[in-house]
């Protein structure tokens, strides 16, 4: 998680976006833009998750179905949907397709209640008002991306 | 302020690295029998360069060492050694030696003070048979030809002023006190040089032959603070040395910095001018008739040549101002006046400059995008078919201009790969003498140009190898004697272009890979199953195997934890291939196919499976629709097509990357087939749906924010912006000659041999 660097200061500036019915949020330190969905190339041999790659201005990079990836049922004509272009700490960028973008809020890293085990991608859940959501390990997700099947 | 510091000696290191090409390349051509002047003069000039450079930053153990050498290269300069093989081989190893003092000085390994002791005494050894065998002459070598006793008629002599022009003898009275007067230019100092260090160097000279020295700073050139430059150089010095002391001592402390110095050495009582005060002439010379307002530069000319006692501080400041004011004109006469090997130097300096590497990269990554955005124009004018005439010419020339850009970008990205090659020697060189073999490594085609990043990245790899080839290709003396071979084993490493790709070859004469005992070894080391039937080309393959090593024991040169796989994974990291042809006792030979840059390729466009992708136009043999008759199926459930009576395996190219599930065989009529072919020649046939385009793409890597993909090696941005991935031909073809057991291992050794 990127809440090591910050861990002094607790209170953390987090993304929350939606997947299905369920909130999740990222530190918004490691959103490099949000960008509306478009067409993707499809690679081969591509976990089911990875809707495939993007030209970001040069950079070429791959996006994540978030929702294939956190087995949700995706909702699947919204025009919301949006890919979360986030840059891990060891710099690798990659996109993340969720449903929409709800708001920014200051998450207390001491609130988060663990609910997982170490290496799964979701560090913990954290109450916001009413509702609940889950804090996402990026690097996970991201290490995923890079490592999985390096042949 | 450690800023700073840290910045020049990075230059001085860049040099260093120049500087030991220079003395490399030099030395080559010194032992292949090559000794022009030219020649002996780069390699005396590298070494001294260092040495300079080195004291400079008081890098101690460089400078002593660079001394001596340099010295026994003077024997060499002078003639008075001849550049026998034995003693090219000392020069050779003294080169190592410095070469890793360099690298010491840059925070590496210490280096074996034995080693620096025996390359020494080697040295020494040189010096001395050299000044044993003919002491006179050297007394004269010293002494310039200019050093007349008749000190008014100096101008005719300083026109011809040559080192090896010798046979003045000395009559000056050796009892009179010697003076040297000298004023550093400003350059002297831009060069990291100290003025403070030839104080001491005289100093250290005085002392030597018994007596001490007396310093006097001159001061007059010294403006007032409000007028003072504070980077111009003003000072400068008279130093009185004892009667006992040579000249040509004095000279050895100028020696490096005499181009940059006005140096005067007289004898008290009985002047003698030095070549350097031509320079004062010269200058006041051509500044006179321009009518200056600086009275005295006229009067230094005349004074110049007078007794010595007050003219020459004088002369020193006129000189001085005169420098700065006329500052083209003693730069130029500046080498001549230095007098030692000088000239040689000049072409190479005005014919490049440096560039900072992220600027050319910066250019060759906005040349990419200017690739693209052409590419997206070419997109529209065909799109508004007919329409726009002169638009579409326009994007035509401009697609001409992109092209020509972007080879010019590249041209300066290019390198020779004779530096990396080069440095093979020496490789070779120590693999030797840690193996016992007597091994000759001759290089070919080392001005075959790449891009410089390969260059770079191929150094590891080719060293693995070549020592490989040292410690395991070459047999022993004994037993190549045995087997009816020279003692000597040959190398041969060569470089050169072929089909848009560069081929370097690794081949040595030595016994070739054992087969059986590659397969023994593979099996125990679990590599293979023990009862697998494994083609030659197979087994020669299993040495890239990790884990893999068919030393017996551990040597010095296989013990290092890097073995054949790093080399293969190397290559393969640069887009390359690696393939093996081996003869058994007639020796080995390594192929390594590497793309020319790493940046741009020309691609044709192809649709499958409803993606755009690109297939390397080099790999394209042809294109061409094929009937249902000419499919045959094979009982894995391959297919195999014969094209003109040549059966080669069919590669459906969307189910193979997984990008179909349904349609895993039957092809449609429309489906068109490419014949690719890998750097050894090997066919497949790729079933396509359409051909789109043929176009120029820039490679930009995926495996940054993705993992490696089976099949695909990179991938591109169309015109349209869209991601387009740009298909590993010889891996698709290597993967489909895999399932399908062809002939690929004759086809291959036929190629390579």
């Amino acid at each position: 998680m990127t809440d090591d660097a910050a861990a002094d200061a607790k209170l953390v500036k987090m993304i929350v976006f939606a997947v299905g019915e369920q909130e999740y949020c990222i530190p918004i330190l490691s959103v490099r833009e949000i960008r509306g969905f478009e067409k993707t190339t499809a690679l081969p041999f591509a976990p089911p998750y990875v809707c495939g790659a993007i030209n970001l201005r040069g950079v070429i990079l791959t996006v994540i179905d978030f929702a294939v990836y956190l087995n949700v049922t995706p909702q699947p004509d919204n025009p919301r949907r949006v890919a979360i272009i986030v840059e891990s700490r060891n710099g690798t960028v990659c996109g993340l397709l969720v449903d929409r973008v709800i708001d920014m809020a200051d998450i207390d890293l001491g609130e988060i209640q663990a609910v997982a085990e170490e290496n799964s991608s979701l560090n913990g859940l954290v109450m916001l008002g009413d509702r609940m959501i889950g804090v996402l390990r990026l690097e996970v997700v991201v290490g995923q991306l890079v490592k999985a099947g390096t042949s | 302020m450690s800023g700073d510091m840290d910045d020049i000696l990075l230059v001085f290191f860049q040099e260093c690295e120049e500087q030991l090409q220079e003395l490399e390349r030099g030395l080559a051509a010194l032992s292949d029998g090559e000794s022009g002047k030219e020649t002996i003069n780069a390699v005396f000039r590298a070494v001294h360069s260092i040495k300079g450079g080195a004291a400079s930053f008081g890098l101690e153990n460089l400078v002593r060492f660079a001394h001596v050498f340099e010295s026994s290269l003077d024997g060499l300069r002078s003639g008075r050694v001849a550049p026998t093989p034995e003693i090219v081989k000392i020069f050779l190893k003294a080169m190592d030696v410095l070469s890793d003092l360099v690298a010491e000085a840059q925070g590496g390994a210490a280096v074996d003070q034995d080693r620096i002791a025996d390359s020494r005494t080697e040295l020494e050894t040189i010096m001395a048979n050299a000044t044993g065998s003919a002491p006179a002459e050297k007394q004269d070598e010293v002494i310039p030809a200019d050093f007349t006793p008749v000190p008014l008629d100096f101008a005719p002599v300083m026109a011809d002023f040559d080192f090896g022009d010798l046979g003045v003898e000395e009559e000056v009275p050796a009892s009179t006190a010697l003076v040297v007067t000298f004023s550093p230019h400003t350059a002297m100092y831009d060069r990291g040089d100290d003025a403070r260090n030839l104080l001491i160097g005289l100093a250290d000279v005085a002392v030597a032959h018994g007596g001490t020295s007396t310093v006097t700073c001159e001061t007059a050139a010294v403006p007032t603070l409000a007028d003072l430059e504070t980077e111009k150089s003003c000072l400068s010095w008279r130093v009185v040395l004892p009667a006992a002391v040579p000249e040509e001592s004095v000279h050895t402390v100028f020696d490096w910095v005499s181009d940059v110095c006005d140096v005067t050495i007289t004898r008290e009582g009985a002047a003698i001018l030095k070549a350097e005060d031509k320079n004062a002439e010269d200058a006041a010379a051509s500044l006179a008739p321009a009518s200056t307002t600086d009275a005295q530069a006229p009067a230094s000319a005349i004074i110049a040549p007078e007794p010595a006692q007050a003219p020459s501080p004088t002369s020193a400041a006129v000189m001085e101002r005169i420098m700065a004011e006329l500052p083209p004109a003693p730069a130029a006469s500046a080498p001549v006046d230095a007098g030692k090997a000088q000239p040689v130097r000049q072409p190479a300096e005005q014919a490049t400059i440096r560039v900072d590497l992220h600027r050319v990269d910066d250019l060759m990554d906005l040349v990419g995008e200017l690739v693209i955005a052409q590419a997206a124009l070419e997109a529209i004018g065909q799109a508004n078919n007919g329409g726009h005439q002169e638009m579409n010419k326009c994007i035509a020339s401009m697609k001409t201009l992109t092209r020509d850009i972007q080879d010019a970008v590249m041209a300066v990205r290019a390198q020779p790969v004779r530096s990396v090659f080069q440095r093979m020697q020496r490789v070779v060189r120590e693999a030797c003498s840690m193996t016992h073999k007597d091994v000759v490594l001759t290089l070919e085609g080392e001005n075959t140009e790449v891009d410089r990043t390969l260059v770079e990245k191929l150094s590891d790899p080719l060293t693995h190898m070549l020592r490989n080839a040292v410690d395991h290709g070459i047999e022993s003396a004994e037993d190549r004697i045995a087997a009816g071979k020279p003692g000597t084993g040959q190398i041969l490493l060569s470089a050169g272009h072929r089909s848009g790709r560069i081929l370097i070859t690794i081949q040595d004469d030595g016994a070739g890979i054992n087969r059986e005992r590659v397969l023994a070894i593979g099996v125990k080391r679990g590599i293979v199953a023990p009862d697998a039937v494994l083609t030659d080309d197979e087994i020669h393959n299993l040495i890239f195997a990790p884990g893999f090593s068919t030393a017996a024991t551990v040597s010095d040169l296989s013990g290092r934890g890097v073995g054949m796989d790093v080399v293969k994974q190397a290559i393969l990291g640069l887009g390359g291939r690696v393939t093996i042809s081996s003869v058994e006792g007639q020796g080995t030979t390594f192929c390594l196919s590497l793309p020319l840059t790493l940046a741009v390729l020309d691609g044709m466009l192809i649709d499958a499976a409803g993606s755009t992708m690109v297939v390397p136009i080099s790999s394209v043999v042809e294109t061409m629709m094929v009937g249902h008759k000419d499919i045959y199926a094979l009982p894995d459930g391959a297919n195999v097509v014969s094209i003109r009576g040549e059966c080669m395996p069919l590669i459906p190219l969307a189910s193979v990357l997984g990008l179909v599930r349904k349609r895993a065989t039957g092809q449609s009529e429309e489906d068109v087939i490419l014949v690719v072919e890998n750097e050894s020649g090997a066919r497949a046939a790729l079933i396509v749906d359409t051909i789109r385009d043929q176009a120029q793409v820039v490679i930009k890597s995926i495996e940054k924010n993705y993992r490696q993909m089976p099949g695909v090696s990179a991938a591109t941005i169309l015109g349209d912006g869209s991601v387009s991935l740009i298909l590993d031909i010889p891996a698709l073809v290597a993967n489909a000659l895999g399932r399908i057991d062809t002939r690929p291992s004759d086809v291959r050794t036929e190629i390579a041999a």
